[in-house]
This record gives C-alpha cells, sequence and structure tokens, in this order.
C-alpha cells in the first residue's frame, strides 16, 4: 500500500513538471496533438461584404505547431470550392479550444457563397477536420 | 655671430621642437583618456518635409536629451573609477570579482556616448532612453514623426525605438523545420540574426552605429577610431585586451569618419576607411566587443531588471488590485495574449486555484521570440515617406517616397531595400510567409515612463509613447483596443485620415492594414468590454520594472509631462490624411519570391 502512495506520488510530482512550461527559454512549444480535432462551434460568419469576409470557427485544441492555419474552401457554386484563404493563429497550450479566423478579401458584392473549413499546422500538415458546406451572402 | 654658430643654434633648436612634439605625442597616446572631447561639428541641415511632420520642439528636445545622456555618462564614468582594482588569474584568464560589473559597466559607458557618431551629437542613448525602458525619449517625436532623427540632421529612419530591455534573452535566428517557424532575433525585422557572434543583441548593437539614418558612420573601422580616442579606453584594455587598438590608422581617418555614411563621396565604398588585413581583423574585433559589451549592460540588472510588480506578485510578495488580477486572467484567457506574449504559467487557472509561482526556469519575458502581422495601418507620419530628395551629402534615405511598403522580416529574408544582407540563402523561399511579419516584442516595460509622469496614458500627467514598428498607436488604450476590434464593423476599407464621417479613426474606425498577407487572425474580435481592456491595460502596466528596487537612471527625464484629454483618443489631433498611394514599388514587392497575394 505505502508503496502504492509513493509510485503515485511520484507519478503526480512527474506529470505535474511536465505540464509546466518552462519559463524564460520561453520559445513557443509543440504541444502534444489532439487525438482528433472536431469543430465544437460553426462555422459562422463574423462579417461578410466586398472589402472584408471573416469565417470563424473553433475546435478543440488541435496542439502541434504553435502556429496553425485556417483554411477556408470557397466559390459561387456549392460543387466547385476551389478558392482558399487562410490566415494564421497561434495555439494556446493553456486553453482547451481554439478558435480560427480567416479572412477573405475582394468578394463580389450581393453575392451567395459556398464554404468549408479545414486547419493545418504550419509546416502543412492537416488537423483532419471536416465540416460540412455552408453558405453566405455578401452585404 | 658666425654662421655655424647659427645653424648649431639653429639645429639644437629643431632637435628640442623635435623632442616636444614626441612628448607631446607620447603624452597624448598615453592620456587619450583625459582628453578627447571635441564639440558636435555643425553640418547643413537636411530637411525634406513638409510643414508640420517635424515637431516644432525637435531641436531643443534632442538638445535635452544629450543633456540627460551627458549626465548618465558622467554617473557610469563614477561607476567606473569606483571598480576595484582588478585581479586577472585563472586559466582561461578571468577578470576575478569584478569581470562582470567592468564589462557591463563599459556597455553603459557605450550607450552613452555622443561620439560614437560622425556629427559627435548621437549616443545610442539617443533614441533609448532608461525612463522609458530603453524606447525613445522624445514626446513629440513619438506623436509625429515616429522615427528618430540621425547624425544627420534630420535624416531619419522608418520604424520606432525597439526597448532594450530581455532582447538579451532573444535567440539566434532560427528556422524550426518541424514547427515551420522562425523565431528569435534582433529588431523588429529579426535582421541581427546573430549568425556570427552567436548573439542577436550584441549583432544588433553593430547596426545604428553604421546605420546611414541613425548615428550613421560610413565604415566600422570609425567606431574603433573614436573608442580609441575615448575616455574609457582604459576599461575596454582591461577587459579586452592591452593590444586592442594596435591599429594604424591612416591620417585621413578622423576626416572620414566625420562624413556620415552614404555620403556620395564614398561612391559606395563600405570600407573608406584603408587598414591593413590585420589592422581590419583588429578592428572587426574591437567591434565585436563593442557589441558584446553593450549586450552585457542590456543583459544586467541596470536593464532587464526583473524588478516588476508582476515578479513581486510571482515572489508572493505583491497582492495585484482587483483590476490588474482582472487583467492577468484576460490577457491568459479571453484576450489570449499570452499565445504570443507568453507568460510562463502553466495554464488558465480555474476558479479556486492558486497560481504560486513555482515554475521552473526563472521568470517569464513575455514573448514567444517569434514575428506577427498585426494588421497595423500605413502611418503616414513616418519621416521615411518624405526623404525621396538628396541630402548635402548627396544621399537620398527613400527615393521609393511612399511607394515603399514595410515588409518587415519578408524583405530581410530577400536582402531587400531597407534591410540587411540575408546570410542564409535556404531561409529565402519563406519570405512571403514571414511578409509584413515583424518581432513580437516582450510585454514588460511596455507601460514604462517617468517617475513624474508614471502612466502612458491620458489624462495623465503622462509621458507619450508610442507603439508597435510604425507608431501608430498611441497609447495601451489604443493598443488592446485594436487588439479587440480590429476586424469588427469598425474595420473600413480606407487608409489613415480617411475614416468614414461620423466615425472616429482609432476609437470605432480602424484603417486598412498596410500590409494583408499572413494576419494574425488570433485576436482582432476578442469580444471585450470597455472595462475589460482597462483591465488588461491595468495588468499591463504591473510588468514595468522599478517596483521591487528602484530603476536605474529612471530619474533622468528633464522634459514635460502632457496631460488632459482621453486615452482612446490620444494623438488623434496629429492625424493626417494618407495621400493617394502609389504601387508597391519593385524594389520592395517586385523582389523574388514576391509576396503572395500581391500587395497594392
Amino acid at each position: 500500500m505505502n508503496r502504492l502512495l509513493l509510485k503515485l506520488a511520484v507519478m503526480v510530482i512527474v506529470v505535474g513538471s511536465l505540464y509546466s512550461t518552462p519559463a524564460t527559454a520561453q520559445v513557443a512549444p509543440t504541444t502534444k496533438k489532439a487525438a482528433s480535432v472536431k469543430i465544437t462551434l460553426g462555422p459562422e460568419i463574423e462579417r461578410a461584404d466586398s472589402y472584408l469576409t471573416i469565417v470563424r470557427w473553433t475546435t478543440n485544441n488541435p496542439g502541434g505547431s504553435p502556429e496553425h492555419y485556417g483554411v477556408v474552401h470557397y466559390g459561387t457554386n456549392p460543387k466547385d470550392l476551389s478558392q482558399t484563404a487562410k490566415s494564421p493563429i497561434r495555439l494556446n497550450p493553456g486553453h482547451s479550444d481554439t478558435v480560427f479566423r480567416v479572412r477573405i478579401e475582394g468578394l463580389q458584392p450581393g453575392t451567395t457563397y459556398y464554404y468549408k473549413v479545414d486547419s493545418m499546422e504550419a509546416n502543412g500538415t492537416s488537423d483532419g477536420v471536416t465540416s460540412e458546406v455552408k453558405t453566405f451572402k455578401t452585404k | 655671430m658666425r654662421p655655424r654658430i647659427l645653424i648649431r643654434l639653429f639645429t639644437a633648436c629643431l632637435m628640442v621642437l623635435g623632442a616636444l612634439f614626441i612628448f607631446r605625442g607620447l603624452l597624448a597616446q598615453s592620456q587619450t583618456s583625459q582628453i578627447d572631447t571635441p564639440q558636435a561639428t555643425p553640418v547643413p541641415i537636411y530637411n525634406p518635409y513638409p510643414p508640420g511632420i517635424l515637431p516644432a520642439d525637435l531641436n531643443s528636445e534632442i538638445n535635452r536629451v544629450l543633456r540627460e545622456i551627458a549626465s548618465i555618462e558622467n554617473r557610469a564614468i563614477t561607476r567606473w573609477h569606483n571598480l576595484p582594482p582588478p585581479i586577472v588569474t585563472g586559466q582561461p584568464p578571468v577578470l576575478k570579482n569584478t569581470g562582470t560589473e567592468a564589462v557591463e559597466t563599459l556597455g553603459e559607458l557605450m550607450n552613452f556616448d555622443k561620439n560614437i557618431s560622425p556629427g559627435r551629437n548621437q549616443a545610442c542613448a539617443s533614441c533609448h532612453m532608461p525612463y522609458v525602458a530603453f524606447s525613445g525619449p522624445i514626446p513629440s517625436v513619438n506623436l509625429t514623426m515616429i522615427a528618430y532623427p540621425g547624425t544627420v540632421h534630420f535624416r531619419a529612419g522608418k520604424r520606432t525605438a525597439q526597448r532594450y530591455t530581455y532582447s538579451p534573452f532573444f535567440p539566434v535566428l532560427q528556422y524550426n523545420e518541424e514547427q515551420g517557424l522562425f523565431f528569435g532575433g534582433n529588431f523588429w525585422d529579426s535582421r541581427a540574426t546573430g549568425y556570427l557572434l552567436r548573439n542577436p543583441d550584441a549583432h544588433q548593437s553593430q547596426g545604428p552605429p553604421v546605420d546611414t539614418q541613425e548615428m550613421g558612420f560610413p565604415d566600422t573601422a570609425c567606431i574603433t577610431f573614436r573608442l580609441s580616442h575615448s575616455v574609457y579606453r582604459p576599461l575596454f584594455e582591461l577587459v579586452w585586451g592591452k593590444g586592442s587598438f594596435d591599429i594604424n590608422f591612416p591620417p585621413d581617418t578622423a576626416q572620414i569618419c566625420a562624413t556620415p555614411g552614404g555620403a556620395a563621396v564614398f561612391g559606395g565604398d563600405i570600407q573608406p576607411v584603408k587598414l591593413t588585413a590585420v589592422d581590419r581583423i583588429r578592428s572587426n574585433e574591437v567591434y565585436n566587443h563593442w557589441g558584446q559589451s553593450l549586450d552585457a549592460y542590456e543583459q544586467s540588472v541596470q536593464v532587464s531588471a526583473f524588478s516588476s510588480k508582476f515578479d513581486a506578485f510571482l515572489a508572493g510578495h505583491y497582492t495585484m488590485t482587483p483590476a490588474e488580477h482582472a487583467g492577468y486572467n484576460l490577457f491568459n484567457g479571453k484576450g489570449n495574449c499570452n499565445s504570443c506574449h507568453l507568460d510562463a504559467r502553466s495554464t488558465t487557472l480555474t476558479p479556486n486555484q492558486t497560481d504560486t509561482g513555482n515554475q521552473p526556469g526563472g521568470a517569464p519575458v513575455f514573448t514567444c521570440f517569434g514575428s506577427a502581422n498585426e494588421g497595423l495601418p500605413l502611418n503616414p507620419r513616418d519621416a521615411f515617406y518624405y526623404q525621396t530628395t538628396p541630402d548635402p551629402f548627396d544621399f537620398t534615405p527613400n527615393p521609393l517616397g511612399f511607394g515603399y511598403r514595410d515588409l518587415g522580416m519578408g524583405t530581410f529574408l530577400r536582402s531587400g531595400f531597407g534591410s540587411a544582407p540575408n546570410p542564409n540563402a535556404s531561409w529565402r523561399r519563406f519570405a512571403p510567409t514571414v511578409d509584413g511579419q515583424f518581432q513580437v516584442s516582450s510585454a514588460r516595460n511596455v507601460a514604462m515612463a517617468p517617475p513624474q509622469c508614471p502612466t502612458t496614458e491620458a489624462p495623465g500627467p503622462y509621458f507619450q509613447k508610442e507603439f508597435f514598428h510604425n507608431g501608430y498607436i498611441k497609447s495601451l488604450k489604443q493598443l488592446v483596443h485594436f487588439y479587440n476590434t480590429r476586424d469588427t464593423g469598425f474595420a473600413h476599407n480606407v487608409t489613415s485620415g480617411h475614416c468614414p464621417e461620423g466615425t472616429i479613426e482609432k476609437v470605432n474606425c480602424w484603417p486598412r492594414p498596410e500590409v494583408r498577407n499572413n494576419l494574425d487572425m488570433t485576436t482582432g474580435n476578442l469580444g471585450l468590454t470597455d472595462e475589460e481592456e482597462n483591465q488588461i491595460v491595468a495588468f499591463l502596466q504591473t510588468l514595468s520594472d522599478g517596483f521591487t528596487r528602484p530603476y536605474p537612471n529612471r530619474d533622468t527625464f528633464t522634459g514635460t509631462c502632457m496631460s488632459g484629454g482621453s486615452a482612446s483618443t490620444q494623438g488623434n489631433e496629429f492625424l493626417i490624411p494618407t495621400p493617394p498611394l502609389p504601387p508597391c514599388a519593385p524594389e520592395v514587392c517586385g523582389v523574388r519570391p514576391t509576396p503572395t497575394p500581391h500587395i497594392r
């Protein structure tokens, strides 16, 4: 019993120290990748006009490279989402959720667009997110 | 008198005179530390600026800062003279007990030496004073031209003066293949890579003395030359070796070094001081020691002090006010600031959880050492845009005028206009992935101001600072509001000075980014309330050094504090309309690999 308690105590200390982010040498860490990355909110439109359209969605924290890209595949035909926009974001290792936001500039006004989203690490490795095809109309 | 006697007398006189000359020469050599205080040489003024671009009090403010610099230099000289006698011992030899303080004091003496400029009118400290954590010391410059005038009045750079504090903690610039990210380096565009000295801060210190728009020497040998005549030469020789200055400088060195870099007379020669190969190596060595000594000073507790309220809080000696604590939680939570300004805490605290601050590895420096494009609008007040005509030395700082776009690290990787040569060809292909990116500054000391105007925020009494690489933002309230609302309905497709009627720039109108490529979207629509923004500002103010012990030389500001108005609109009275912008010049945007998407 005592040995078990000792083992548990050692485990707590080891796990605790692993969980701590080292100070000063603060190059952003590569964190453990999530087993699977799922969209928990969205995708939705923050704003949509010919100057600036922003697509936003939330996933569980995907882990991996500290910089990720949100990717939006879009077009005016739901069967042809061949245009792509991507924007970088920084993962926060302390947050359980991650918000992706992507800028699209120069869309046609008063036009319906279809889109789906994905995300990837800065080195191009996909997070494997799947999203339904959604739609928005620009002002 | 007979002619023979006359000739003898004449010869004797000549010998005495010759001996006197030799003796004087020896005396001068042995006493160089006492003699060299020539006055600034007046040079013709360069003023290509339309009315209102240069602040009205510029000359008096430059002189005010020079007086403050002299007072700190005198303190540093006293510090040097109070050093205990040296004991060099051990293998390798070490300056036992006093070596650290000796090299740090040497760096301080260099930092506040106005002789390290052709006109003897500009020290490193001219743009980096301690009372603002070694950033720009002139409120009116921070409000208007944003870049500081150099040795040639009034050539000026293109970006704001970065704080020294914690810059020595940045690693050598490197590309992490696994992460697909650059980190490290110094300067806004990371061009001080540290690739040779293995120390980006020391590499950075070697930039401004030979930057045409800053201290402006035409040759690094000029710094060696001026150091060899400095009062603190004995300290340099104590730290770096007695023979450091055994260099035969050509007779025209003084004249060359009194002429600013870029002058047509040099015909593009970057080494106009003609030294033998051996002397050039010696001079380069002195210049490396210049950088290393300044780095020693900047890393010392004189500069990077770890003496803030936040440090006291980590040590359990300070209880944050409710606003500061709320701001800290927002910094780590809803604001997501610590995704880049790493605070080295393990996680966002849950209710009833206490942060003991017992993290390994020391205190956090609040940066990820990376770079980001935060989407700042082009600031048409930036002095750089107006320097399109030749100055009295036939040098034109910016022939591209408003065709210049600041692509930050992207231009550096292309070895492009206004940056420095990239020493690593394999990085060049990444240029389009870092266009528009600038170094993520340490959040420490962002709020530091002099004691008599201890805040950066109106109504004050406050010290007017400038934020980000182009100084577009004038208060911390505006800084947080920008991160909070940049992409909301406040985002307008206009340039600065052209916000729609009924809106107020920086309050409910943000002009479009200068560079939209690689724009970081971690922030931009955070949903913070006005009060929450203020709480983050309150937290940022806990990061100023000087709480647990006095911050050295913070008491040296002799200028005027400002007061009145509101932090939200601080400086808005100095907004000017951006002129119609020509397309980005081919010298910037046409260099391969070209930016993607195309920059307008």
